[in-house]
């Protein structure tokens, strides 16, 4: 056995069976849910009747429970399931979730919470006031150790290709931290100004706000992000590492891929030359996309982010053989050259002047090509976002009619939509389902485009509807110029003849799937030269995966090595939805852009930026879907580095002796019964509440009405509220409302002296020792009860109740009575968990649901289940000093059984 | 009191976006918390959630004795 006795929770009868078994000599393992011991005992202002403080009594056996030597304690943990073997023992399964916190580490100083930028309900304080995902549930935890509260990876985040954690930079927006989420993204990629303006945003697809408004503008955010950097800090705050590295690396190309591998293997120290052929750096993002899209000063801040490294580019250098460079001295190589080779359409006439590549006709422009397209017609062939950026500058360039022809229908463009309508809006005549099937001209120069129409045909490889000629469809257009873009394709052909590198038939590299490793050792390949024309944010994350493995083959660790770890599973966007019972309207904001006729006259940026309080708006619409949204900040806060997002929940396997069940009960939650006003109504509140209101880490600075702040005078209680109430469910007194209404009055008395305080009751049962004592006191000090049951709970304009109720005790007659605060005594349910633990039996429930005590007279907390027992209110509603008496019985008995066992 | 009450969990989401707002009502000096409401122009119960956690986290702290009509005025706490 690893353990003679499991106690399933830490609550007051949790605690004092695992203190009494452990003093007698057993080995005792204690299993909470929550991160700290302690249970509802901890959360309460004072017992009754002896108004002693619940914390002085509860931390010191918090304590003593942590500390016993018999006592191992297993927090933020929860039994999946109990079986029962053969010899009478018991095999247990637990899952222990991850906290992201180093407990070893952790100081408890709480500096992760006050950094965190997460803020949900703080369940501790009954959800009067907020916590943060990295919290300590209070000041007396025990242990007091930080948790980060997370239920898998936010959508956004687990689309990202570059796992760039996008919850985490909006919710640094949110909170005012600019610098923070651009700090944040360049974990991640070096180049946040190009993909905040060309980025395909996957995570804008997958944001939960989608189901509701309309998903948050991710991407823009990320602009908005790089724009407030780059504005302030011109030059990176950071050179190069401290250490280098006597390992070099070569990589061929500086577009996105290129930049982000050079990025990550120079942070690591590695001495890093980009090879680039053209006459200067950024491939496709300063080469082919027009700068009404991406400036060329974006592109060229981002890049700084790389040779502020130490990284060196040689631009105009045209690498044409890979094994030379290895000769030269480079220990590994990463070839990412893009795909910077039109593909060509095979129809007759393309080789007449006036019909031009795509990339051609894009890099002329970009490099300051004197084109003059005016009152010229220009016809663009393809679907992809280069031939809308192809028609777009057409049209800059002065084109007074300009087309694009596509073969399928917008539905299967793989532009990105917004480019589309842009395209349109500047008077780009769409012409979908139609392809040029010939070019003809006069002395060698074209003249008219012959088209053809298609239909949609079976779907295709892609998945695409297979475009399908109309016969006799055939139409021309009169045409100066035709942009073909159909596809790019890499232009590597001298690696596979000086290298013998080994090619696909699209004329792309082939590497290993997981290290992106090629055919040669040490050379290694990403982005579009391996998958063909790609967008940005996918040749970023090749550059990125492409750098963890060649730092692997660097430090001479066999490839591929361990597997990375994996993200979180990603948590379901309908639960997400399903948190809140319903949701304001937070339309995401109108999209700024400069009016199209303004825009076409030059190559001024189109998308408008975010003002700082649009921007804080839009990430404000965050659903937190993930919980924690992997912001850093605790990090960077954590002065112990106790932060460790490596963490999973691990499954331990036990076997035990005997079992006791101490997992307590639940409250009443008020809402059911909606003549009370407790949904609508701010200051209804609960008497749970009002305790935490009492308590010394009251989440107020005192009591305080919920609705305004207002010092209360006039406090009404109304007793059995969800007990002894048929139309809930719950016949049965809860046993302890009647007491903890009295103290609290006694409390308020003390702390308010001037408050009026009623309490509506039906009958007042003081049973225990010196109860009525109490109640006759709490009566001597002023407290007015009122004995009727209440009706209805109304809110008056000034946020005032008005309770109404009948007077018994009076004249029978309903009486309405004006309060400015209601508590509301609730009852004690069953905490149906419990029932559900064992596997291959069934834990007995009594006629309530409560774990049943098969004998309660002669042998209370003794189960269905021999071996099995049940402490304090896990079995009925009961006071605290009954329930320690309990789980003395509970204890005792599961000794005995761990004697038996061992026998 | 005709505000519709908006669920905790999206009011308290709000706090890290409205926690300047806060702080920027107390720039000219301490508020109760209907005072801060309405220079912030939002609900006096929502508005008593993001007082309390700025509160809670120390950015603000509260002046000892009520004002006549039982209310605390609320202060910025200054960073030495």
């Amino acid at each position: 056995m690893n353990y003679d006795i499991l106690v399933v929770g830490g609550g007051i009868a949790g605690m004092e069976s695992a203190l009494t078994l452990g003093d007698m000599g057993y080995s005792v393992l204690l299993v909470e849910k929550e991160p700290t011991i302690g249970g509802k005992m901890i959360l309460l202002s004072k017992v009754f009747p002896t108004l002693d403080c619940a914390s002085c009594i509860a931390t010191p056996k918090m304590a003593s429970t942590f500390h016993h030597s018999q006592v191992t304690t297993m927090t933020y943990s929860e039994v999946n399931d109990i079986r029962k073997t053969p010899k009478g023992t018991f095999q247990v399964s637990i899952n222990k979730k991850a906290t992201y916190v180093d407990f070893d580490k952790c100081t408890g100083c709480q500096r992760c919470e006050f950094a965190c930028t997460v803020a949900i309900p703080d369940q501790y304080n009954f959800d009067l006031v907020g916590r943060r995902s990295a919290h300590i549930a209070f000041d007396q935890a025990v242990p007091k150790k930080a948790v980060i509260e997370r239920y898998g990876s936010s959508p956004c985040s687990f689309a990202c290709p570059v796992s760039m954690q996008p919850h985490g930079y909006v919710s640094l927006i949110r909170s005012g931290l600019f610098d923070e989420a651009l700090e944040h993204i360049l974990k991640f990629v070096p180049i946040p100004g190009s993909l905040g303006r060309t980025c395909s945003a996957p995570c804008e697809n997958e944001c939960a706000r989608g189901e509701l408004e309309g998903s948050l503008p991710i991407r823009q955010l990320k602009r908005f992000a790089s724009d407030h950097y780059y504005e302030k800090y011109p030059n990176p705050k950071y050179g190069p590492p401290g250490e280098i590295l006597d390992k070099k690396v070569a990589v061929v190309g500086s577009g996105p891929a290129g930049l982000t591998a050079a990025y990550f293997l120079a942070k690591d120290g590695y001495k890093v030359t980009i090879f680039e052929a053209e006459d200067r750096p950024g491939g496709m993002l300063t080469l082919t996309i027009p700068s009404y899209r991406l400036p060329s000063e974006v592109v060229e801040r981002d890049i700084k982010n790389v040779t502020a490294l130490g990284v060196e580019i040689k631009t105009g250098h045209r690498v044409e053989s890979l094994t030379e460079l290895k000769n030269d001295g480079f220990d590994a190589v990463f070839v990412a050259c893009g795909a910077m080779q039109d593909t060509k359409m095979k129809v007759e006439g393309e080789d007449l002047a006036g019909v031009v590549g795509a990339v051609d006709f894009l890099k002329g422009v970009n490099r300051g090509d004197k084109i003059d397209l005016t009152g010229k017609t220009v016809v663009v062939v393809g679907g992809g976002n280069v031939a809308i950026d192809s028609a777009r500058v057409a049209r800059r360039l002065g084109a007074s009619k300009v087309y694009i022809q596509y073969r399928r229908s917008r539905a299967e463009m793989p532009a990105f939509d917004v480019e589309i309508q842009d395209a349109i809006d500047e008077d780009i005549e769409m012409q979908y389902l139609k392809t040029p099937v010939r070019f003809t001209g006069k002395d060698g120069k074209l003249a008219k485009v012959e088209s053809i129409s298609m239909k949609l045909g079976d779907p295709d490889e892609s998945g695409r509807r297979r475009p399908v000629p109309v016969e006799g469809s055939e139409s021309s257009i009169k045409v100066d110029l035709c942009i073909v873009a159909i596809g790019q394709r890499p232009d590597i052909a001298s690696f596979a003849d000086n290298d013998k590198s080994k090619l696909t038939r699209w004329n792309t590299l082939v590497v290993d799937s997981t290290t992106l490793e090629t055919n040669i050792p040490g050379v290694f390949a990403g982005g579009d030269v391996v998958s063909g024309a790609a967008t940005v944010v996918e040749a970023a994350h090749a550059g990125a995966h492409a750098a963890v493995y060649m730092k692997r083959y660097l430090r001479g660790e066999q490839l591929p090595g361990e597997p990375l770890q994996q993200m979180l599973p990603v948590v379901d966007r309908n639960e997400v939805l399903k948190r809140q019972s319903e949701y304001r309207t937070l339309n995401p904001g109108k999209r700024k852009e400069l009016p199209p006729k303004e825009r076409v006259s030059d190559f001024s940026e189109v998308e408008l930026p975010f003002t700082d309080d649009e921007a804080r708006y839009e990430a404000g619409r965050c659903l937190d879907c993930g919980g924690c949204s992997r912001c850093g900040q605790c990090v960077v806060a954590c002065q112990a580095d106790a932060i460790d997002f490596s963490m999973r929940d691990e499954i331990k396997e036990l076997e035990v002796g005997s079992v006791v069940i101490s997992t307590g009960f639940e409250l009443f939650n008020p809402s059911s019964k909606i003549q009370y006003g407790y949904d609508h109504a701010p200051n209804v509140i609960t008497a749970m509440q009002m305790d935490r209101l009492l308590a010394p880490t009251r989440p107020y600075n005192t009591v305080l009405r919920p609705s305004d702040g207002k010092i209360p005078d006039n406090i009404a209680y109304v007793l059995c509220a969800g007990s002894r109430d048929c139309q809930v469910g719950n016949e049965l007194c809860s046993r302890v409302c009647c007491m903890y209404s009295i103290k609290q009055a006694q409390l308020i008395m003390g702390s308010l002296p001037l408050a009026d305080i009623t309490i509506y009751y039906i009958d007042i049962r003081a049973f225990g020792k010196e109860f009525e004592e109490f109640y006759q006191q709490a009566k001597q000090m002023g407290v007015s009860f009122v004995k009727g049951k209440v009706a209805r709970i109304e809110e008056g304009d000034n946020g005032n109740l008005i309770v109404q109720h009948e007077n018994i005790a009076g004249d029978g007659k309903s009486e309405r009575t004006e309060h400015d605060l209601v508590v509301l005594s609730v009852g004690m349910l069953p905490n149906q968990d419990a029932l559900g633990l064992l596997s291959g039996g069934e834990i007995e429930a009594d006629s309530h649901h409560y774990v049943k005590e098969v004998d309660e007279d002669h042998s209370p907390a003794r189960t269905s289940l021999e071996g099995i027992y049940v402490a304090g209110t896990a079995s009925a509603a009961m006071d605290i000093p009954d329930t320690i008496l309990h789980s003395g019985a509970a204890a005792a008995l599961a000794a005995a059984h761990v004697e038996r066992v061992k026998k | 009191m005709n505000n519709k009450v908006r669920d905790p969990r999206e009011i308290m989401r709000d706090e890290m976006f409205m926690r300047d707002k806060v702080l920027a009502a107390l720039n000219d000096g301490p508020k109760t918390v209907p005072e801060i409401a309405e220079v912030m122009d939002y609900p006096v119960s929502e508005v008593m959630y993001w007082v309390m956690a700025a509160r809670k986290y120390g950015y603000i702290e509260e002046i000892k004795e009520p004002t006549e009509d039982d209310y605390f005025q609320y202060k910025l706490v200054k960073n030495e």
